[in-house]
């Protein structure tokens, strides 16, 4: 909310919830709780093989089933920043099965989403509960942009067509 | 943003004499007749269509009586089309799990 005209290419989610921060931090980084929440409703997550330390990757599948059968959309990323209990960062990017990069455009992901996104979540103790704020950022020298708003015209352009 | 902008700049775009102008003015500022220029429309129907733009604050007009030459603002465009804010209700839902999955965990501690 306090964002939404200022820094364009991120979002940043302000939640308090009712817990202490080492479990919030399990939410992030034990693949048993992020299964539970993860995933968008009607999706599963299979796979969340997930190495905590600075420089470890990870990857995770969400699986969804469609009038076309089963889908499986992959994710990988690297670990960047790892201060266990308060602060995690780590990259994203859409992947196959063996966690090789593939291109956000073809898979049919938002327009102008860049290849790199990072995944900032920041914990704070605040009296038995805990503030958690995440900011999902592109990563600059992937960031949409320079691309020009013509191209963004086209694309919104088809987006209001198939809305009509 | 203010849906109300949103859903005005969605109208704007949604027509194809005014995604033309626009694409026209996105290689530089023109006047009412040079935008005419290309289309098989009155000057009045084209100023018509370009103070819907306007309206949206897609257009913006020069103030130099003779001319008013036409420029593009591309930030209604931009507020839209940042993949970070169609994200939002992504990540939002997602927190909403986590907060109902904390409190399930918790009732299975109780019991």
């Amino acid at each position: 909310m306090a964002d939404d005209n200022g820094s364009q290419n991120a979002v940043v989610i302000e939640r308090t919830l009712d817990a202490p921060a080492d479990l919030i931090w399990r939410m992030w980084t034990d693949p048993e709780h992020f299964k539970a929440w993860y995933g968008p409703d009607g999706a599963t997550i299979p796979v969340a093989d997930m190495d905590v330390s600075v420089g470890g990757t990870r990857l995770v599948c969400m699986e969804m089933e469609t009038p076309n059968g089963t889908m499986q959309m992959w994710f990988t990323g690297e670990y960047r920043e790892v201060v266990e209990h308060k602060r995690l960062v780590y990259t994203e990017s859409m992947s196959d099965e063996n966690g090789n990069v593939l291109s956000p455009s073809e898979m049919g992901m938002p327009e102008g989403h860049p290849t790199t996104t990072e995944i900032i979540v920041e914990l704070e103790h605040v009296g038995g509960r805990t503030k958690m704020v995440m900011t999902h950022a592109g990563v600059p020298a992937d960031s949409p942009g320079a691309a020009g708003w013509e191209m963004a015209l086209d694309k919104l352009a088809a987006r209001v067509a198939s809305q009509g | 943003m203010e849906e109300d902008r949103l859903s005005e700049t969605f109208a704007a775009l949604a027509n194809s004499t005014r995604r033309a102008i626009l694409a026209r003015l996105a290689q530089g500022e023109a006047n009412v007749s040079e935008l005419a220029e290309p289309f098989d429309l009155s000057l009045p129907a084209i100023s018509k269509h370009i103070k819907v733009l306007e309206r949206a604050g897609l257009v913006v007009r020069g103030q130099r009586a003779q001319f008013r030459p036409c420029t593009i603002d591309a930030a209604p465009l931009e507020e839209i089309s940042t993949w970070a804010e169609q994200y939002r209700p992504v990540w939002e839902a997602r927190f909403d799990r986590m907060d109902d999955y904390i409190q399930q965990l918790k009732q299975q501690r109780k019991t």
